[in-house]
């Protein structure tokens, strides 16, 4: 009975569309991934062109988004952005775009029953933008905002997480947040955005995603439009090769800060649709399956010791960690990086807490999972990952990413086969393959830099103080906490005002 | 029962037999057909099957939110007390809860608001049982000693850390503290800080807390997805039944008549564009009252993206980066709010003014009704393009459900919007959107 059931929810979950993926797909550009729904009274587009941030020039960063911003929060031949804001409204539809370092998104949804007119304004953001100096001036200075205030100053973790992806991949085309910096949006020009989308929004460079109760002809007619993109060869961005030795790094983000948020983290070099990504999934999982209680680290810092919300990790990038539940689509990127995230403690905890971490991460990397363990994460993967892709919408984000990755079969699908493949020991030699406990780049968003300076380099003990009694146990780790030691030289700690991140 | 998906056709409603009743009551907007399960003890729940193979999710609505946090010193206790649910009973200890939940591969959690606290989760068809029986064991047999709920009061302290950040968390914080003089609304839902500092003393108050609002007159099911009615009715009886009616009702204060306008300056202790913030007192949740169903229009009306302002400050002269307005729906009177986040400071008194001056044409005349259609056919296709999950089906009717105990408040609604005329719009905004009754913040921050 089990058994019958899970292979319907695997049915619904991931294959609604497969044979259209499959069947139907097109060898002359552009490519398409399609995924009909019967019944379903809404079509789903997810218009993938192969560009992102990391295309951005040198002395431009943010030029990508910015693009996209304009495409899609900006006027057409057609229509100014008013009368396209006028036009959708009764339809209860809109678009917008996803930028991230390889792939941009252009998204939108709509009831079959306004299909024609909403296609038409979707369709006049890809292929005829206005590129009007008064929606450039308005999304400018967007942007700019977001840098300089919000990143800055209105989430620590967010900024602490962009922190750690800036310094990670420092000196690579993914070393910059998709926004840009200040210096180089300042720098773009009108001229530079309309050259950019020229060059790089092609039909080379797209593949037309479509999900829900669409038909033949919408498949055609996209196609048929997408054709009309400019014929620019494709070109590459070498994968980018993050520098990375052996030691230990940190940043110290100054700010006037009440508590404290921290990430750390490194490269990885692997990917979905290898049997080695499933095995670290599952390791990731019990150690710090997002936002959930199950999580080893959860109950280290929060569930035994009430130290702050949460506490997370991660063998993808998962932007957006606190405003979703499931991981994102359509962030694929040919370079990965493993990811701790320790939401936000009280200063005087924060080197406690950073300690308490590493000193988990160095048991996982040492003992790996047990049998009892892998059992129940590997039970748990199995249905959780049908939460991943609920909505038609989901499902079209996760083709597209199989294409990406060129996994040559659906990732959910191979992801639920692996649950039941895997051992124990493949879990466990790909935990020793991929995860280490030294060499860690950590970011601290705080206040009294120059005093966490002096103690993470002297190694000073940490203890730690309760308002309410705790076992035995706990106190007796919590001594070893205290003490444990995390090399980091002096010139390999760096402190950086605030005002600074994401200048240039 | 097939689903009807997401097209314009008619529901048909049930009644199971648990209390004796049958009859078929309403049609409307709502697109699935559901069932009702009325326990003796006062339990509700609706059972609602959807064409979502597999799937099932599960809400537990406890009609207890930051309104019914009314004893001085407790702003904060219902989201603190949604943490201490998931520390378990004597039969399912919070670690074996974790661990049952996790072998579902279950995604769980709750949130609470400010007339509500939700606990849901979602998993499979096959686990339905298992999730009622620990569900309903919570709901009547929690149980936490003191050292666990000091420990859990440091969690919901960092969750009040990682928003404090937030320029908006600080302004909503003022703006509820200057215009609420002695309802409970005067707090936001994660409370003073004050208040939560305090929390770990208030161990046999959260008793006093649970055996007040978690009684089964207090709660209502919504069970979405692949479910069998008849089966998982009987279920309810059989792990509901049982729970002992007992539900106090708070003793919320009256918010007497605002008598003249207020203002507020909020320092952030950050950098951000300023933030202008008009607020003003608005009618409880009802949906059959036409003249304040015709308010929550002028919300999109007035101040969405095709409107005037939006169309001048933010497209045309661009002094303004955020425009919107939040007319929110809730149990008592609240507050109904329009917010601008202004480029130059030294405009906020322009933006003020346009404001003004909108509402003031709200006021003045009728609303073009070609526009007041076509919001009416948004809200439609709007509502009906989000149920396309068993999740999201629940969670967009959790808040009918909390201020009025059922779902059927969402056909009433939409009913009573179709009626709206221009007229009725613009008798709202001279009755709802008066000077003396609101409150304006600007919040700035450092230079």
């Amino acid at each position: 009975m089990r058994t019958s059931i899970i292979s319907i929810l695997l049915l619904a979950v991931v294959a609604a569309g497969a044979f259209l993926i499959n069947g139907c797909s097109k060898m002359t550009k552009p490519e398409t991934v399609l995924l009909q729904v019967k019944d379903d009274p809404t079509v789903s587009f997810r218009i993938w062109f192969k560009v992102g941030s990391q295309n951005d020039p040198s002395g431009k960063e943010g030029l990508a988004a910015l693009t996209a911003a304009m495409m899609t929060e900006g006027a057409t031949a057609n229509n100014s952005y008013e009368e396209i804001l006028d036009k959708l409204y009764p339809m209860a539809a809109s678009y917008g775009a996803s930028v991230d370092k390889e792939m941009t998104i252009i998204y939108g949804r709509t009831h079959k029953d306004n299909l024609d007119a909403y296609y038409q304004l979707f369709r006049d953001a890809i292929l005829a933008p206005a590129f009007n100096e008064d929606d450039f001036r308005r999304l400018k200075s967007e942007a700019l905002n977001y840098l300089e205030k919000t990143l800055r100053y209105s989430s620590d973790e967010e900024l602490g997480k962009a922190g750690l992806y800036n310094m990670i991949f420092k000196d690579t085309p993914y070393g910059h947040v998709e926004a840009g910096t200040v210096e180089g949006l300042n720098a773009i020009t009108l001229e530079d955005v309309k050259n950019f989308y020229a060059t790089h929004f092609t039909r080379n460079s797209v593949v037309v995603g479509l999900g829900g109760g669409f038909d033949n002809a919408l498949v055609d007619r996209v196609t048929s439009d997408m054709r009309t993109l400019p014929d620019v060869p494709y070109k590459e961005v070498p994968v980018p090769q993050p520098r990375y030795d052996g030691e230990n790094e940190v940043l110290i983000i100054e700010k006037d800060a009440s508590a404290t948020a921290i990430s750390f983290g490194f490269p990885i070099d692997v990917h979905r649709g290898s049997k080695d990504f499933y095995a670290l999934w599952i390791a990731n999982s019990w150690f710090g399956e997002h936002r959930n209680s199950s999580s080893h680290l959860y109950q280290v810092l929060r569930e035994a010791r009430g130290m702050n919300y949460g506490d997370y990790s991660y063998i993808e990038a998962f932007p957006n960690g606190g405003r979703r539940q499931m991981p994102p689509t359509n962030v694929a990127r040919r370079q990965q990086l493993f990811e701790v995230w320790i939401r936000p403690v009280p200063n005087e905890m924060r080197h406690f807490a950073f300690r308490a971490a590493v000193r988990e991460l160095q048991k996982l990397v040492e003992n790996g999972l047990t049998e009892e363990q892998f059992e129940l994460t590997r039970k748990f993967l199995r249905k959780y990952v049908l939460h991943f892709a609920p909505t038609t919408m989901d499902r079209l984000g996760y083709a597209i990413d199989d294409v990406f990755y060129n996994i040559g079969e659906s990732h959910l699908e191979k992801f639920r086969r692996m649950m039941d493949e895997l051992t124990l020991e493949d879990v466990n030699t790909a935990i020793r393959k991929y995860l280490h406990f030294q060499g860690l780049r950590v970011v601290f968003v705080t206040k009294d830099a120059e005093q966490l300076f002096d103690h993470l380099q002297s190694n000073a003990p940490s203890p730690i103080e309760y308002t309410s009694p705790k076992p035995e146990e706990i106190l007796r780790e919590d001594e070893e906490i205290s003490h444990y030691e995390i090399m980091i030289p002096p010139h390999r700690i760096h402190i950086v005002p605030v005002e600074e991140m994401f200048q240039k | 029962m097939r689903r009807q998906t997401c097209s314009f056709v008619l529901a048909a409603v049930v009644m199971l037999g648990f209390t004796g009743m049958n009859k078929a009551v309403s049609q409307g907007i709502f697109p699935y057909k559901y069932s009702i399960v009325k326990l003796e003890n006062g339990l509700r729940a609706y059972l609602i099957p959807t064409q979502n193979p597999g799937l099932v999710a599960y809400y537990s609505i406890v009609r207890t939110g930051s309104r019914d946090e009314w004893e001085p010193g407790h702003s904060g206790f219902a989201h603190f007390f949604e943490h201490m649910m998931f520390r378990g009973t004597k039969t399912y200890p919070g670690p074996v809860y974790d661990r049952l939940v996790t072998e579902m591969g279950a995604d769980a959690n709750a949130y609470t608001t400010d007339d509500y606290t939700a606990y849901h989760l979602k998993f499979a068809r096959e686990d339905l049982e298992r999730v009622m029986e620990l569900e309903s064991d919570r709901f009547q047999n929690l149980f936490y000693d003191e050292p666990e709920f000091i420990t859990e009061a440091g969690a919901v302290y960092g969750e009040f850390r990682k928003g404090r950040t937030n320029p908006w968390w600080v302004l909503f914080e003022s703006i509820q503290n200057t215009a609420f003089d002695v309802h409970t609304y005067k707090h936001t839902t994660i409370g003073f800080e004050a208040d939560i500092k305090a929390m770990p003393t208030m161990y046999d108050y959260s008793k006093s807390f649970f055996k007040r609002y978690y009684r089964p007159e207090n709660v209502v099911l919504l069970i979405v997805g692949d479910i069998d009615v008849a089966a998982t009715g009987s279920l309810i009886e059989k792990y509901y039944a049982g729970w002992k009616p007992g539900y106090v009702a708070p003793e919320i204060p009256r918010e007497p008549e605002q008598k003249g306008e207020r203002k507020v300056e909020v320092k952030y202790d950050g950098k951000t564009l300023p933030i202008l913030a008009v607020s003003y007192k608005s009618p409880k949740f009802d949906p059959d009252d036409k003249l304040a169903v015709a308010g929550y229009l002028i919300e999109n009306l007035a101040f969405g993206e095709t409107s005037d302002i939006y169309k001048k400050l933010v497209l045309q002269e661009q002094k303004v980066q955020v425009l919107g307005a939040s007319f929110d729906k809730n149990r008592d009177p609240g507050l109904w709010s329009i917010y601008a986040m202004v480029k130059d400071e030294a405009d906020i008194p322009y933006v003020l003014a346009k404001i003004d001056k909108a509402v003031e044409e709200m006021q003045n005349a009728p609303v073009d009704a070609k526009r007041l259609n076509d919001l009416k056919s948004r809200l439609k296709y709007g509502f009906l393009m989000n149920l396309d999950t068993p999740g999201k089906v629940a969670g967009n009717l959790a808040r009918y459900v909390a201020l009025t105990g059922g779902i059927e408040a969402v056909d009433r609604l939409f009913a009573t919007y179709e009626k709206v005329t221009p007229e009725d719009v613009q008798n709202a905004a001279r009755t709802y959107l008066v000077k003396e009754h609101r409150t304006v913040a600007t919040l700035k921050g450092r230079d």
